[in-house]
């Protein structure tokens, strides 16, 4: 039974990070390993496992702005900076929505480098699914430098995609930085574009950050709505 | 229902009725049954028409029928002009004349945004599908196809030509065929097609990408059917050959409250402009851009280099002409070698003072041959993609000179078109003619000169702005469509 299929008999709508990145796995989208954490001492030794590290995230279908929520903690280097980060995220998380509920804390090995970056996918009401590709952090949130495609993409369209965002020099390596692997890039829109044409349950996307390194990309958090009564 | 036709096929009969039936007509000048049968007769329609009016034996001189069903011949085509409540009666007489298509210029359906109109407009839908009728409407004009002498206005081009035309407003296509047609552009067939309930934007613009009479296909929207066969429909017409689009109506932006970003960025997206974008569609401002891209495409050949050489005007004029271009992202090159050197040949030192654009006013009137001569060399030249030509009507001669020399130009730019080494259009503005003028004979000097131009061949604009803007988006178009095709359709 596929990810999605298991989904839809769990009736889950809304998918937080370790759930999004599984559907995006079978979607062909390179994503790092993330476990869920129930407790402090599962944390601990998940990290262990991992191989630090680590980045500990709060995985709530109520928190949107995670890191606006305390519900973030990135670069922990041992297994007391992990308990330590997991009890404050909880706390953190708890006082800013108290409301919220919570699966668990996700428990991941820090990615090496690359170029932040969004790839998202929403419904138009006329001309239906669009991807949208943006640099991550300040480019999409202050200066909505993004751009947008109608499914299906072609690998033209996803080029485009690329080179229409005001930010482009910075994906070619500005000031000495490693250029980002924009084949790569351009692939994992088209793999999107492909996967969403055969999943009309597939309502909203978020791949924020994706890292797009010198050699290839890998999606760092997500998260995906589901439709289950989507025409199909 | 003749499910063997394709809707292509059918659109194709639809275009060539062998006889038309205007049902509502009338003997009454201005009204609109009277209009539409005045329209054919004008347009010089060769084939059978057909008054249907039950209080009238003759209307125009033309034996007029109680109702479609007393006709004796066979009947292709049907404009109807009678109210709504009449309509669905009407259909069921059309099977047996063998009607094929029910042009609603009838209104007051489901674009009065009442219930009982857009029951009444769901009711002739099903209706005619269920006799194998097609609707074109309701609420529209119709068809113009000069070819077939069928016409929706007075004074509309009588020649054929090779531009196409869907327009959702029947106003914006009356319009449009008649400023594109001042300009000399010649059209293949023309719907308004209103209310989309029955023939709707998808299946026009797929049977004008695939007709061999039209190679420039201008749309005008407000609202789409169908979306996601839009899109597709869209990008494979601009594909084949350039789809001007104007798109009426401002989207609102939807806000709402969103679980993703992307949902939130998206809900201040105009998605229309990512529609176009994508599907390389060539995207009007305002309804002047509108009528210049289609002269633009309509005229000149595909061109793809941006390096434009701007001959005429003078002072200020040519520092504007050259501001102009480049705002519009063309390349306004230094004056090449090769040209240079025929000026140093003619008049020594006047190569450091006389560039891109040519001021004629360095020149003068006398010397207006060697600016001639310059213009011939610029054509030939490898530095240049394109000519604009500035025509001027404000001069500092005469009348009598002033059109002597307005003449020398122009025929001279048809000269450089006739040689076929460089695509050349021309500039004519005239907002400094007044009411005076008549008498003076200077708007008639102009509008002949248009005339003349748009006549042989040449694209005309009302200024090198316009001029500028038009072209500038028609080499990206053919760029684009050259990156596409190397890039290959999935």
């Amino acid at each position: 039974m596929s990810i999605l299929e298991q989904l839809k008999n769990k009736g889950r709508k809304l998918l937080a990070e370790v759930e999004a990145k599984q559907v995006l796995a079978d979607a062909g989208v390179p994503v790092n390993r993330t476990c869920l954490a129930h407790s402090r001492e599962e944390a601990v030794e998940l990290a262990g496992e991992l191989g630090f590290p680590v980045a500990l995230k709060i995985v709530s279908p109520d928190v949107l702005h995670k890191t606006d929520a305390g519900g973030v903690a990135l670069n922990l280097a041992g297994a007391g900076e992990v308990g330590r980060a997991y009890d404050e995220i909880m706390a953190a998380t708890l006082k800013k929505c108290p409301q919220a509920r919570i699966d668990g804390i996700s428990v991941q090995k820090m990615i090496a480098a690359g170029t932040e970056v969004i790839i998202g996918m929403t419904r138009d009401p006329q001309f239906g699914p669009m991807l949208m590709f943006g640099l991550g952090g300040i480019f999409v949130e202050v200066l909505k430098d993004v751009s947008f495609r109608i499914v299906p993409l072609t690998l033209t369209d996803a080029r485009d995609m690329l080179t229409e965002i005001k930010g482009y020099p910075l994906l070619m390596g500005f000031r000495g930085a490693p250029p980002a692997d924009t084949g790569a890039l351009a692939e994992v829109l088209v793999r999107l574009s492909d996967f969403i044409e055969r999943h009309p349950e597939i309502e909203e996307l978020d791949i924020n950050p994706l890292f797009a390194g010198k050699e290839g990309v890998i999606a760092a958090d997500a998260r995906m709505v589901l439709n289950w009564d989507a025409d199909v | 229902m003749k499910a063997d036709k394709t809707m292509p096929e059918r659109l194709n009969e639809i275009f060539h009725p062998r006889s038309i039936a205007v049902v509502g007509a009338s003997g009454t000048p201005n009204t609109f049954g009277y209009l539409f049968m005045d329209y054919l007769v004008k347009a010089g329609y060769r084939g059978q028409l057909y008054p249907v009016n039950p209080k009238r034996d003759r209307i125009m001189g033309l034996r007029a029928y109680p109702s479609l069903a007393d006709i004796p011949g066979e009947v292709d085509y049907v404009i109807s002009c009678v109210s709504a409540g009449h309509i669905l009666n009407m259909l069921r007489q059309c099977p047996e004349k063998g009607v094929k298509c029910v042009h609603l210029f009838t209104a007051r359906m489901s674009e009065t945004g009442d219930r009982k109109g857009y029951e009444l407009e769901q009711a002739i839908i099903s209706e005619a599908q269920r006799l194998g009728i097609t609707i074109i409407g309701p609420n529209c004009m119709g068809l113009y196809h000069p070819g077939e002498g069928i016409s929706f206005a007075y004074d509309l081009p009588q020649r054929p030509g090779k531009v196409g035309g869907i327009f959702q407003s029947g106003g914006i296509s009356i319009n449009f065929v008649r400023y594109a047609g001042v300009r000399g552009l010649g059209f293949s067939k023309v719907i308004s097609f209103g209310n989309a309930s029955g023939v709707n934007e998808s299946d026009l613009l797929e049977y004008l990408s695939g007709d061999k009479e039209t190679a420039v296909i201008a749309v005008y929207i407000e609202g789409v059917r169908d979306g996601r066969r839009f899109f597709k429909t869209l990008r494979e017409a601009a594909a084949v050959k350039p789809v001007i689009v104007l798109k009426g109506g401002r989207t609102t932006a939807g806000t709402r409250s969103s679980f993703s970003h992307t949902a939130s960025i998206a809900g201040s997206l105009n998605s229309w402009e990512v529609l176009f974008r994508q599907c390389n569609a060539v995207q009007a401002a305002d309804m002047d851009e509108f009528v210049d891209l289609a002269v633009a495409f309509n005229f000149l050949p595909e061109i793809t280099g941006r390096r434009v050489g701007v001959i005429g005007g003078s002072g200020g004029k040519v520092v504007l002409s050259a501001d102009d271009c480049e705002q519009a992202g063309l390349e306004v090159v230094p004056m090449p070698a090769d040209v240079q050197e025929i000026i140093t040949q003619n008049s020594p030192g006047l190569e450091n003072w006389l560039g891109n654009p040519v001021d004629f006013s360095i020149l003068g009137a006398e010397q207006m041959a060697l600016a001639m001569k310059i213009m011939h060399k610029m054509s030939e030249s490898s530095g240049f993609d394109f000519l604009i030509g500035n025509l001027t009507e404000e001069s500092p001669f005469d009348d009598a000179v002033w059109a002597q020399l307005l003449t020398l130009e122009t025929t001279e730019y048809l000269n450089v078109l006739k040689k076929g080494l460089k695509p050349i259009m021309a500039t004519i503005s005239n907002p400094g003619l007044t009411w005076s003028n008549t008498t003076e004979n200077r708007w008639k000097t102009l509008l002949e000169k248009r005339e003349f131009l748009s006549s042989n061949g040449i694209a005309t604009f009302s200024s090198v702005k316009s001029a500028a803007t038009a072209l500038s988006k028609l080499v990206n178009y053919y760029r684009n469509r050259q990156r596409l095709l190397q890039g290959g359709m999935k």
